[in-house]
Protein backbone atom coordinates (compact mmCIF):
# COMPACT_ATOMS: atom_id res chain seq x y z
CA UNK A 1 0.00 0.00 0.00
CA UNK A 2 2.68 2.47 1.02
CA UNK A 3 2.34 6.07 2.03
CA UNK A 4 -0.16 8.55 0.60
CA UNK A 5 1.61 11.68 1.68
CA UNK A 6 5.16 12.57 2.64
CA UNK A 7 4.27 13.17 6.27
CA UNK A 8 3.09 9.55 6.55
CA UNK A 9 6.72 8.38 6.51
CA UNK A 10 7.74 6.64 9.72
CA UNK A 11 11.07 7.14 11.44
CA UNK A 12 12.64 3.98 10.01
CA UNK A 13 11.74 5.12 6.51
CA UNK A 14 13.09 8.62 7.13
CA UNK A 15 16.32 7.17 8.54
CA UNK A 16 16.69 4.95 5.49
CA UNK A 17 16.18 7.90 3.14
CA UNK A 18 18.68 9.94 5.11
CA UNK A 19 21.20 7.14 4.69
CA UNK A 20 20.45 7.05 0.95
CA UNK A 21 20.95 10.80 0.85
CA UNK A 22 24.21 10.45 2.71
CA UNK A 23 25.58 7.90 0.25
CA UNK A 24 24.32 9.93 -2.73
CA UNK A 25 25.79 13.23 -1.59
CA UNK A 26 28.97 11.44 -0.46
CA UNK A 27 29.48 10.13 -3.98
CA UNK A 28 28.71 13.55 -5.41
CA UNK A 29 31.31 15.09 -3.09
CA UNK A 30 33.94 12.61 -4.26
CA UNK A 31 33.16 13.41 -7.89
CA UNK A 32 33.29 17.12 -7.20
CA UNK A 33 36.54 16.69 -5.35
CA UNK A 34 38.12 15.02 -8.38
CA UNK A 35 36.80 17.64 -10.74
CA UNK A 36 37.94 20.64 -8.70
CA UNK A 37 41.03 19.07 -7.23
CA UNK A 38 39.99 20.23 -3.76
CA UNK A 39 38.97 18.33 -0.64
CA UNK A 40 35.17 18.28 -0.73
CA UNK A 41 33.16 16.71 2.08
CA UNK A 42 29.50 16.60 3.03
CA UNK A 43 27.95 18.02 6.15
CA UNK A 44 24.95 16.33 7.77
CA UNK A 45 22.65 14.87 5.14
CA UNK A 46 19.04 15.86 5.55
CA UNK A 47 15.60 14.57 4.72
CA UNK A 48 13.07 17.36 4.90
CA UNK A 49 9.35 17.47 4.47
CA UNK A 50 8.28 21.09 4.35
CA UNK A 51 5.25 23.18 3.58
CA UNK A 52 5.79 25.45 0.56
CA UNK A 53 6.45 28.63 2.46
CA UNK A 54 8.56 26.84 5.05
CA UNK A 55 10.71 25.54 2.18
CA UNK A 56 11.19 29.07 0.83
CA UNK A 57 12.33 30.27 4.28
CA UNK A 58 14.66 27.28 4.55
CA UNK A 59 16.42 28.02 1.24
CA UNK A 60 16.94 31.62 2.39
CA UNK A 61 14.02 33.72 1.16
CA UNK A 62 12.26 33.94 -2.20
CA UNK A 63 14.09 36.73 -4.01
CA UNK A 64 17.80 35.95 -3.67
CA UNK A 65 19.23 35.13 -7.05
CA UNK A 66 20.98 31.82 -7.47
CA UNK A 67 21.98 29.37 -10.17
CA UNK A 68 20.09 26.10 -10.38
CA UNK A 69 20.76 22.99 -12.43
CA UNK A 70 17.71 20.80 -12.88
CA UNK A 71 17.37 17.23 -14.07
CA UNK A 72 14.14 15.31 -14.40
CA UNK A 73 14.10 11.67 -13.38
CA UNK A 74 11.90 9.03 -14.97
CA UNK A 75 11.86 5.24 -15.07
CA UNK A 76 11.02 3.25 -11.93
CA UNK A 77 10.98 6.48 -9.94
CA UNK A 78 9.83 9.89 -11.07
CA UNK A 79 11.34 12.96 -9.53
CA UNK A 80 13.23 16.17 -9.91
CA UNK A 81 16.78 16.71 -8.83
CA UNK A 82 18.11 20.20 -8.28
CA UNK A 83 21.56 21.45 -7.65
CA UNK A 84 21.35 24.93 -6.15
CA UNK A 85 24.56 26.90 -6.68
CA UNK A 86 24.86 30.30 -4.95
CA UNK A 87 27.37 32.87 -6.21
CA UNK A 88 30.07 31.95 -3.70
CA UNK A 89 30.00 28.34 -4.86
CA UNK A 90 29.87 29.37 -8.51
CA UNK A 91 33.01 31.44 -8.08
CA UNK A 92 34.83 28.61 -6.36
CA UNK A 93 33.99 26.34 -9.31
CA UNK A 94 35.00 28.93 -11.90
CA UNK A 95 38.23 29.61 -10.08
CA UNK A 96 39.15 25.91 -10.07
CA UNK A 97 38.01 25.08 -13.58
CA UNK A 98 38.59 28.24 -15.60
CA UNK A 99 40.80 30.34 -13.37
CA UNK A 100 38.36 33.25 -13.34
CA UNK A 101 35.40 34.62 -11.34
CA UNK A 102 32.36 36.82 -11.80
CA UNK A 103 31.10 39.65 -9.63
CA UNK A 104 27.48 39.00 -10.50
CA UNK A 105 25.52 36.22 -12.14
CA UNK A 106 24.68 38.57 -15.01
CA UNK A 107 28.28 38.50 -16.15
CA UNK A 108 28.41 34.74 -16.73
CA UNK A 109 29.54 33.94 -20.26
CA UNK A 110 28.74 30.83 -22.32
CA UNK A 111 31.82 28.88 -21.24
CA UNK A 112 31.21 29.65 -17.56
CA UNK A 113 27.56 28.65 -17.86
CA UNK A 114 28.47 25.36 -19.46
CA UNK A 115 31.03 24.69 -16.71
CA UNK A 116 28.24 25.17 -14.15
CA UNK A 117 25.88 22.85 -16.02
CA UNK A 118 28.63 20.24 -16.05
CA UNK A 119 29.32 20.56 -12.33
CA UNK A 120 25.61 20.36 -11.49
CA UNK A 121 25.20 17.42 -13.82
CA UNK A 122 28.12 15.48 -12.38
CA UNK A 123 26.85 15.94 -8.83
CA UNK A 124 23.32 14.92 -9.79
CA UNK A 125 24.38 11.92 -11.90
CA UNK A 126 26.73 10.51 -9.28
CA UNK A 127 24.00 10.88 -6.64
CA UNK A 128 21.50 9.06 -8.85
CA UNK A 129 24.00 6.36 -9.85
CA UNK A 130 24.72 5.67 -6.20
CA UNK A 131 21.02 5.52 -5.39
CA UNK A 132 20.36 3.26 -8.34
CA UNK A 133 23.21 0.89 -7.48
CA UNK A 134 22.11 0.71 -3.86
CA UNK A 135 18.45 -0.01 -4.48
CA UNK A 136 18.42 -1.73 -7.86
CA UNK A 137 15.97 0.89 -9.11
CA UNK A 138 16.32 2.05 -12.72
CA UNK A 139 16.27 5.78 -13.27
CA UNK A 140 16.62 7.76 -16.49
CA UNK A 141 17.82 11.34 -16.46
CA UNK A 142 17.06 14.19 -18.84
CA UNK A 143 19.71 16.53 -20.17
CA UNK A 144 20.54 19.05 -17.41
CA UNK A 145 19.21 22.57 -17.67
CA UNK A 146 20.65 25.70 -16.02
CA UNK A 147 18.78 28.77 -14.94
CA UNK A 148 19.85 31.86 -12.99
CA UNK A 149 16.94 33.50 -11.23
CA UNK A 150 15.14 34.08 -7.92
CA UNK A 151 15.55 30.96 -5.80
CA UNK A 152 11.90 30.94 -4.74
CA UNK A 153 10.86 30.41 -8.34
CA UNK A 154 13.48 27.67 -8.79
CA UNK A 155 12.27 25.80 -5.72
CA UNK A 156 8.69 26.19 -6.93
CA UNK A 157 9.47 23.89 -9.87
CA UNK A 158 9.44 20.64 -7.83
CA UNK A 159 6.58 22.04 -5.73
CA UNK A 160 4.41 22.64 -8.78
CA UNK A 161 5.38 19.31 -10.33
CA UNK A 162 3.82 17.35 -7.45
CA UNK A 163 1.49 20.06 -6.19
CA UNK A 164 -1.54 18.10 -7.37
CA UNK A 165 -0.61 15.23 -5.01
CA UNK A 166 0.65 16.98 -1.92
CA UNK A 167 0.96 20.23 -0.01
CA UNK A 168 4.54 19.43 0.93
CA UNK A 169 7.92 19.53 -0.70
CA UNK A 170 10.15 16.62 0.15
CA UNK A 171 13.89 16.93 -0.27
CA UNK A 172 16.68 14.44 0.28
CA UNK A 173 20.08 16.05 0.15
CA UNK A 174 22.92 17.81 1.84
CA UNK A 175 25.44 20.62 1.96
CA UNK A 176 29.12 20.53 1.17
CA UNK A 177 32.34 21.79 2.67
CA UNK A 178 35.40 22.51 0.61
CA UNK A 179 38.87 22.69 2.16
CA UNK A 180 37.11 22.82 5.54
CA UNK A 181 34.92 25.81 4.98
CA UNK A 182 31.20 25.56 4.42
CA UNK A 183 30.11 25.74 0.83
CA UNK A 184 26.65 27.09 0.31
CA UNK A 185 25.59 24.49 -2.22
CA UNK A 186 22.62 22.17 -2.00
CA UNK A 187 21.82 18.99 -3.80
CA UNK A 188 18.14 18.17 -3.57
CA UNK A 189 16.14 15.18 -4.73
CA UNK A 190 12.37 15.57 -4.75
CA UNK A 191 10.75 12.22 -5.50
CA UNK A 192 7.12 11.74 -6.42
CA UNK A 193 5.12 9.72 -3.92
CA UNK A 194 4.53 6.60 -6.01
CA UNK A 195 8.24 6.37 -6.81
CA UNK A 196 9.14 6.98 -3.19
CA UNK A 197 7.01 4.00 -2.16
CA UNK A 198 8.71 1.86 -4.77
CA UNK A 199 12.14 2.97 -3.58
CA UNK A 200 11.30 2.17 0.05
CA UNK A 201 9.99 -1.21 -1.06
CA UNK A 202 13.19 -1.97 -2.96
CA UNK A 203 15.26 -0.89 0.03
CA UNK A 204 13.27 -3.36 2.12
CA UNK A 205 11.81 -0.96 4.65
CA UNK A 206 8.21 -0.61 3.51
CA UNK A 207 5.62 -3.23 4.43
CA UNK A 208 4.18 -3.19 0.89
CA UNK B 1 12.17 44.33 1.36
CA UNK B 2 8.58 44.79 2.47
CA UNK B 3 7.80 47.84 4.57
CA UNK B 4 5.13 47.78 7.24
CA UNK B 5 2.56 48.86 4.70
CA UNK B 6 2.82 45.82 2.49
CA UNK B 7 0.75 42.69 2.84
CA UNK B 8 2.75 39.67 1.74
CA UNK B 9 0.87 37.01 -0.19
CA UNK B 10 2.64 33.66 0.10
CA UNK B 11 2.49 30.62 -2.17
CA UNK B 12 -1.02 29.17 -2.50
CA UNK B 13 -2.34 32.16 -0.60
CA UNK B 14 -4.67 35.13 -1.07
CA UNK B 15 -5.02 38.42 0.75
CA UNK B 16 -7.55 41.20 0.52
CA UNK B 17 -6.24 44.72 1.24
CA UNK B 18 -8.48 46.14 3.94
CA UNK B 19 -7.14 49.66 4.26
CA UNK B 20 -5.48 50.32 0.94
CA UNK B 21 -2.21 48.55 1.85
CA UNK B 22 -0.05 47.44 -1.04
CA UNK B 23 -0.12 43.74 -1.81
CA UNK B 24 3.07 41.94 -2.74
CA UNK B 25 3.97 38.42 -3.79
CA UNK B 26 7.53 37.21 -4.38
CA UNK B 27 9.24 35.11 -7.01
CA UNK B 28 6.43 33.97 -9.26
CA UNK B 29 8.00 31.40 -11.56
CA UNK B 30 5.49 29.14 -13.23
CA UNK B 31 3.05 30.34 -10.55
CA UNK B 32 0.69 33.21 -11.36
CA UNK B 33 -0.25 36.28 -9.35
CA UNK B 34 -3.81 37.38 -10.01
CA UNK B 35 -4.75 40.92 -8.96
CA UNK B 36 -8.47 41.53 -8.67
CA UNK B 37 -9.95 44.96 -8.02
CA UNK B 38 -13.41 46.43 -7.66
CA UNK B 39 -12.87 49.58 -9.69
CA UNK B 40 -15.63 51.45 -7.83
CA UNK B 41 -14.87 50.61 -4.19
CA UNK B 42 -11.13 49.86 -4.82
CA UNK B 43 -11.46 46.65 -2.81
CA UNK B 44 -8.38 44.69 -3.94
CA UNK B 45 -7.17 41.13 -3.69
CA UNK B 46 -4.03 39.30 -4.77
CA UNK B 47 -3.91 35.52 -5.27
CA UNK B 48 -0.71 33.43 -5.73
CA UNK B 49 -1.74 30.22 -7.49
CA UNK B 50 0.54 27.33 -8.37
CA UNK B 51 -1.50 24.98 -10.55
CA UNK B 52 -4.27 25.27 -13.16
CA UNK B 53 -7.09 23.06 -11.90
CA UNK B 54 -8.16 21.73 -8.55
CA UNK B 55 -8.66 17.99 -8.81
CA UNK B 56 -8.14 17.18 -5.15
CA UNK B 57 -10.82 15.08 -3.54
CA UNK B 58 -11.36 17.31 -0.53
CA UNK B 59 -10.74 20.57 -2.42
CA UNK B 60 -8.91 22.00 0.54
CA UNK B 61 -6.25 24.60 -0.12
CA UNK B 62 -8.37 26.47 -2.67
CA UNK B 63 -5.73 29.16 -3.31
CA UNK B 64 -3.24 26.65 -4.71
CA UNK B 65 -5.30 26.40 -7.90
CA UNK B 66 -6.42 28.94 -10.50
CA UNK B 67 -10.02 27.75 -10.69
CA UNK B 68 -10.92 27.45 -7.02
CA UNK B 69 -8.63 30.37 -6.08
CA UNK B 70 -10.28 32.88 -8.40
CA UNK B 71 -13.81 31.70 -7.63
CA UNK B 72 -13.32 31.73 -3.87
CA UNK B 73 -11.75 35.21 -4.00
CA UNK B 74 -14.63 36.58 -6.09
CA UNK B 75 -17.03 35.11 -3.56
CA UNK B 76 -15.21 36.85 -0.72
CA UNK B 77 -15.12 40.15 -2.61
CA UNK B 78 -18.83 39.89 -3.31
CA UNK B 79 -19.43 39.17 0.35
CA UNK B 80 -17.77 42.53 1.02
CA UNK B 81 -20.16 44.29 -1.29
CA UNK B 82 -18.39 44.17 -4.65
CA UNK B 83 -20.43 43.60 -7.77
CA UNK B 84 -19.14 41.14 -10.31
CA UNK B 85 -19.43 43.63 -13.16
CA UNK B 86 -17.11 46.09 -11.40
CA UNK B 87 -14.27 43.66 -10.80
CA UNK B 88 -11.29 43.78 -13.15
CA UNK B 89 -8.08 41.72 -13.25
CA UNK B 90 -4.37 42.00 -13.97
CA UNK B 91 -2.15 38.93 -14.02
CA UNK B 92 1.56 38.17 -14.07
CA UNK B 93 3.66 35.00 -14.00
CA UNK B 94 3.49 31.68 -15.81
CA UNK B 95 7.16 31.59 -16.81
CA UNK B 96 9.08 28.53 -17.88
CA UNK B 97 11.99 28.36 -15.45
CA UNK B 98 13.99 25.56 -17.06
CA UNK B 99 14.42 24.57 -20.68
CA UNK B 100 13.97 20.83 -20.53
CA UNK B 101 14.02 18.57 -23.51
CA UNK B 102 11.01 16.54 -22.47
CA UNK B 103 7.90 17.54 -24.37
CA UNK B 104 5.60 15.96 -21.78
CA UNK B 105 2.42 17.66 -20.68
CA UNK B 106 4.06 18.31 -17.33
CA UNK B 107 6.84 20.19 -19.08
CA UNK B 108 5.20 23.57 -19.07
CA UNK B 109 3.09 24.22 -16.01
CA UNK B 110 3.42 27.97 -16.58
CA UNK B 111 1.66 27.79 -19.92
CA UNK B 112 -1.12 25.64 -18.49
CA UNK B 113 -1.56 28.08 -15.63
CA UNK B 114 -1.90 31.00 -18.05
CA UNK B 115 -4.49 29.15 -20.14
CA UNK B 116 -6.45 28.20 -17.05
CA UNK B 117 -6.45 31.74 -15.61
CA UNK B 118 -7.67 33.12 -18.95
CA UNK B 119 -10.41 30.53 -19.12
CA UNK B 120 -11.64 31.05 -15.56
CA UNK B 121 -11.63 34.86 -15.84
CA UNK B 122 -13.62 34.60 -19.05
CA UNK B 123 -16.07 32.13 -17.54
CA UNK B 124 -16.54 34.38 -14.52
CA UNK B 125 -16.89 37.43 -16.81
CA UNK B 126 -14.00 39.31 -15.28
CA UNK B 127 -12.27 41.74 -17.63
CA UNK B 128 -8.52 41.24 -17.98
CA UNK B 129 -7.02 44.74 -18.15
CA UNK B 130 -3.36 43.86 -18.51
CA UNK B 131 -0.96 40.99 -18.18
CA UNK B 132 2.72 40.13 -18.16
CA UNK B 133 2.90 36.37 -18.60
CA UNK B 134 5.08 33.63 -20.03
CA UNK B 135 8.76 34.09 -20.81
CA UNK B 136 11.56 32.49 -18.82
CA UNK B 137 12.13 34.79 -15.83
CA UNK B 138 10.62 34.95 -12.36
CA UNK B 139 8.58 37.97 -11.27
CA UNK B 140 7.89 39.72 -7.98
CA UNK B 141 4.74 41.82 -8.19
CA UNK B 142 3.44 44.70 -6.10
CA UNK B 143 -0.20 45.70 -6.45
CA UNK B 144 -1.19 49.20 -5.35
CA UNK B 145 -4.94 49.39 -4.66
CA UNK B 146 -4.91 53.21 -4.81
CA UNK B 147 -3.90 53.29 -8.46
CA UNK B 148 -4.70 49.75 -9.59
CA UNK B 149 -1.17 49.55 -10.97
CA UNK B 150 0.96 46.44 -10.71
CA UNK B 151 4.76 46.77 -10.60
CA UNK B 152 6.66 43.81 -12.00
CA UNK B 153 10.24 43.19 -10.89
CA UNK B 154 12.38 40.56 -12.60
CA UNK B 155 16.01 39.60 -12.25
CA UNK B 156 18.24 41.37 -14.77
CA UNK B 157 15.48 43.58 -16.18
CA UNK B 158 14.23 47.06 -15.31
CA UNK B 159 11.02 47.21 -13.25
CA UNK B 160 7.89 48.01 -15.18
CA UNK B 161 4.24 48.56 -14.40
CA UNK B 162 1.14 47.11 -16.00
Amino acid sequence: MGIKNYDDLNSLEIDTLREVGSIGTGNAATALSGLLNRRVRITLPEVRIMGYNEAIDWIGGPENVTAGVLVRISGDIGGIMLSVLPLEFVNMVLECMLDNQVEEFEHLDELQRSALVEVGNIMISTFINALSGLSGVTMDLTVPSLTVDMQGAILAVPMAEYGGQTDYLMTIGGNFTCDDYELPCRLLLSPEIRGLNYLLHKLGVSDA
Amino acid sequence: MPSGQKLVVKIADMKIAQHGEELITYALGSCIGICLQDKISKLSALIHIMLPLNMEAGRKNTMKYADTGIRETLKQMEARGSRRGNIVAKVAGGAKMFETASGSSLGNIGKRNIDSVHMILKAEQIRLLAEDVGGTTARTITFDPATGMVTVKSYGKPDHTI
